[in-house]
């Protein structure tokens, strides 16, 4: 027998996909893994870094408090996210909508943002502190590992409230009747039957967070202080003019890869013959609940998403207030803006032509990546969809780390131009737009294909005429979404600007850290309100409004 | 016009033969259809001849030209889907002028097409609607429309009926056979309905397990099958273990005489119509059987009494039954079977003598 090897239009794409992510996934992070294996001095194979990691108290403490960061993260989160999906969808809660857009907004905000508000309300010279001292409460200023933590847990539970509540609005209402009839009381009910049902959904949101948390890199700078993470460490050790460690700073990353890979493996592990499949026959009723009850629940809800909501509130209302150097005074001005157009307009121009640019070739690359997943399994396919799972666990920094070691001497010397950040915001997020795309063709059935096809068309045609128009609004929302999260994009692009490609979330970074306050507010208020508008047309486009954000 | 001829068609996944060297020849303007068990080959071989999949060995030959090396997009043969596959995004019209539109025609030539195509499916009126505000039936019949409109060379069905209901699988299925007479074309239909194959079909294929167990008409197919598998597919069949030997054939404790040359263990096989109950006079030898009634399904214009016989268990139907039948259970009954009914098969799944299977 003979085996036909059939080149057509996905042939040539599958070649391609595997040229691009070799060039800017395997090749920069092997450099990586080589650095983080080579002694620095002698320049021979050595175990030095990881034998360092395992020895030296401040590496230690590190890896430590990555963990406590990513596990504190992951818990609150849960635990905030559970209960918000868990009391809008099985009680009658007024202003829904408005809850969901709160938790938007959180979800939206850069995270960075929400660790400076966090400063500016309980940080040493806090106003919520100030005021409260003034009436004669003292409480400690949120730095540290709780503030760490606290803002993780209010930046990344919308993750969760959104994965969970779509989760628990489609447990067939039977099954939870079946064990009510058969004598369980309902809070047994809720951890028998309800949380296994949703495991799927509750691990998924946890191993989000997780990677979210010990990848983050902003927050524990700026509200850890002297809480040092892996990400912090790598920055610190790369980054530093003098006593920079290249070595050190490639092996914590990849310390950073691996402990993300192993919650990867564990989700799976935990998921291996946990899902069930239902056929929904009746949908979740939402109760009535009355008296306290009813103001506990209402309650408890608001709070959740207002606290989440906070920074950004308050960033917004401080970028309209008079500020004299870092000090903000009483009184409204548009002084800050005034500074942000005359001073750094810079970034904001650097950050719409490079997240463009990244999103039309995420937009293009994803698609058909996409497409060669769901539609053309085999060997070749399978691999590439594995291969995309490594931006996932791969934290910014490491990632920045990798292409600064890569692209740094000719021919490919790109270090300092807008084309290396553009690439690796590119590389990040690429998968994201290739699995919504591969779950969008699942909607699709690949018969339409086969019927244009034998109209007449050729795969390629048919491709464009059927499939293309049909994925058409799932292809946009996920293009606005990686939009939002390129122009949001710190920790890479900390790695890799020059003074020439400066990016918002950068200078926005850079004022916070040299208590620019009135102008990190001002830009941080122009950052949301551009990715507000993208994400209210990412909603428009997708019809259904939450899905779009996952 | 066009007829098929298929010569040495197999196929493999890794290790697996989907399609064991499969001849066909199919006449222009047959209806000819594809019969069995999921599994068995049949969607294998009508998307092969579509062009979707791509055969190991053999030969695809329409109007005596090859047609097994062109893309699927040139080989000019309509499809209709199980799925319908209507194209969501596109209006009934233009779901239909979609082909001709490929086909670069006159823009005044396709709204003809269009509109005959439309009246043929009896959806003339409902061309700016959506798909989606159409229901299952009325979606096929855009899915028939579309294929027919391109006047295709070959007309090609995967289990068009199988996602509708009982009554408008039934109507469809009649109008899917009158557009097929009134134009002539050849069709290939793919179903593992065997009511619905015999219903509609000039000839039937059976398959099973990528091989051709039996071609014929649906008359051929039911009331002479060739293999077990055949019979025992297409309609119920009831097989009793039987010895023939020296011209004489054993059934039970029963002995009768057959004219057969051959000799060894055999399977009687016979229809639920033709097993005799008591009295019932018939011409010609028969086989009878003691026997008990152990169930009586009443179904109205029939029912069917599961027999414990001394030879095993059988299914007889009795149509038209009187009162006193249906209160059967538990009583002893004699059991007969005509011989002119039986077909005899061997072990290896043949038909005993192809001259006595009728």
């Amino acid at each position: 027998m003979r085996r036909r090897l059939r080149f057509d239009i996905w042939t040539f794409v599958l070649i391609a996909a595997w040229v691009i992510l070799i060039a800017l996934l395997i090749w920069p992070l092997s450099s990586v893994l080589r650095a983080s294996l080579i002694d620095n001095d002698t320049g021979a194979f050595s175990l030095v870094h990881y034998v360092q990691i395992a020895t030296i108290k401040a590496y230690q403490r590190a890896v430590g408090n990555t963990l406590l960061a990513g596990f504190g993260g992951m818990t609150g989160a849960l635990l905030l996210g559970v209960t918000l999906a868990f009391v809008t969808t099985r009680f009658h809660i007024y202003g829904r909508a408005l809850i969901q857009t709160l938790a938007v907004v959180a979800l939206v905000s850069p995270p960075f943002i929400g660790a400076y508000a966090w400063i500016v309300l309980f940080g040493a010279s806090g106003v919520v502190r100030k005021g409260l001292s003034s009436v004669g409460i003292s409480i400690p200023p949120l730095y540290g590992a709780v503030g760490v933590i606290l803002v993780f847990a209010f930046k990344f539970f919308p993750h969760v409230f959104l994965i969970t509540s779509g989760a628990l609005a489609s447990i067939n209402r039977s099954v939870e009747e079946a064990a009510e009839s058969l004598g369980v009381s309902p809070m047994k009910r809720l951890f028998t039957i309800t949380f296994p049902l949703i495991l799927p959904a509750i691990s998924a949101s946890a191993l989000l967070t997780f990677v979210l948390s010990i990848a983050d890199f902003g927050t524990p700078r700026i509200i850890g202080r002297d809480f040092n993470v892996l990400a912090t460490e790598a920055f610190n050790l790369y980054g530093s003019e003098v006593g920079g460690n290249p070595g050190m700073a490639s092996a914590l990353s990849i310390v950073l890869i691996v402990l993300s890979m192993i919650i990867v493996f564990g989700q799976r592990w935990i998921l291996r013959k946990n899902v069930y499949h239902s056929n929904l026959i009746k949908k979740p009723e939402r109760q009535h609940a009355r008296g306290f009850k009813a103001v506990g629940l209402h309650a408890l809800a608001y709070a959740i998403v207002i606290v989440g909501a906070l920074p950004a509130i308050i960033v917004v209302l401080f970028s309209f207030r008079r500020t004299s150097g870092p000090v903000f005074q009483p009184g409204i001005s548009l002084r800050s803006y005034e500074r942000v157009v005359s001073t750094v307009s810079e970034p904001i121009w650097n950050t719409l032509i490079f997240s463009s640019v990244a999103v039309a070739a995420i937009v293009i690359t994803g698609t058909l990546i996409g497409y060669l997943i769901s539609r053309r399994p085999g060997i070749a396919t399978g691999t590439l969809d594995a291969l995309l799972m490594v931006p996932y666990v791969v934290p910014g920094i490491v990632m920045g780390i990798a292409f600064i070691t890569r692209f740094n001497e000719p021919p490919l010397a790109l270090t300092g131009t807008g084309l290396i950040i553009i690439m690796a915001v590119f590389v990040r997020r690429l998968p994201y737009s290739a699995r919504s795309v591969a779950a969008a063709l699942k909607q699709v059935g690949p018969n339409l294909e086969d019927a244009a096809v034998s109209l007449g068309y050729s795969p390629g045609k048919a491709f464009l005429k059927v499939t293309v128009p049909l994925i058409l609004p799932g292809i946009m929302a996920g293009a606005l979404m990686s939009f939002v999260t390129a122009m949001n994009e710190l920790s890479s692009s900390l790695v890799l600007y020059v003074g020439s490609t400066i990016t918002m979330p950068v200078r926005i970074y850079l004022s916070v850290m040299d208590g620019e306050y009135g102008t990190a507010s001002a830009l941080s208020t122009i950052l949301l309100t551009m990715t507000v508008i993208a994400v209210y047309a990412a909603f428009h486009l997708s019809g259904r409004k939450e899905s779009a954000l996952l | 016009m066009a007829d098929l001829k298929i010569q040495g068609l197999a196929k493999s996944y890794k290790d697996v033969r989907v399609l064991e060297s499969i001849d066909l020849h199919i006449a222009s303007g047959e209806f000819f259809t594809l019969l069995g068990p999921s599994g068995c080959g049949k969607t294998t071989l009508l998307r092969t001849i579509a062009g979707f999949q791509h055969q190991d060995r053999g030969e695809i030959i329409v109007a005596g030209e090859r047609i097994d090396h062109k893309p699927a997009h040139k080989r000019d043969i309509g499809m209709v889907f199980q799925d319908y596959a209507v194209f969501p995004h596109l209006s009934v019209a233009d779901n239909v002028a979609f082909g001709l539109k490929a086909r670069a025609l006159p823009k005044a030539e396709i709204a003809e097409r269009v509109a005959e195509s439309l009246k043929m499916v009896r959806l003339d009126g409902y061309q700016d609607r959506l798909p989606a505000e159409m229901s299952g039936g009325q979606q096929q019949r855009i899915g028939l429309a579309r294929a027919m409109a391109i006047r295709p060379t070959l007309l090609l069905m995967d289990e068009p009926l199988s996602n509708l209901d009982a009554k408008l699988r039934i109507e469809l299925r009649e109008d899917i056979r009158d557009i097929q007479r009134r134009l002539g074309i050849t069709t290939i239909y793919v179903t593992h309905d065997q009511e619905e194959a015999l219903a509609v079909s000039d000839r039937i294929c059976v398959m099973n397990k990528g091989n051709v167990e039996q071609i014929g008409t649906p008359y051929e197919i039911y009331r002479k099958p060739m293999r077990r598998f055949a019979a025992s597919f297409v309609g119920t069949m009831n097989f009793l273990p039987g010895q023939l030997e020296g011209g004489r054939l054993l059934v039970g404790s029963q002995v009768i005489d057959y004219p057969a040359q051959a000799s060894g263990p055999v399977e009687v096989a016979i229809r639920p119509e033709n097993v005799e109950l008591a009295a019932a006079s018939s011409r010609g030898g028969v086989i009878s059987l003691k026997g008990e009634v152990l169930k009586v399904t009443f179904l109205g214009r029939e029912a069917h009494y599961t027999l414990k016989t001394e030879a095993g268990e059988i299914v007889a139907q009795v149509a038209d039954p009187a009162q006193d039948f249906i209160e059967m259970e538990g009583r002893p009954v004699e059991v007969r079977l005509p011989l002119q009914k039986i077909v005899l098969f061997r072990p290896s799944g043949d038909v005993l003598d192809a001259e006595r299977a009728r």
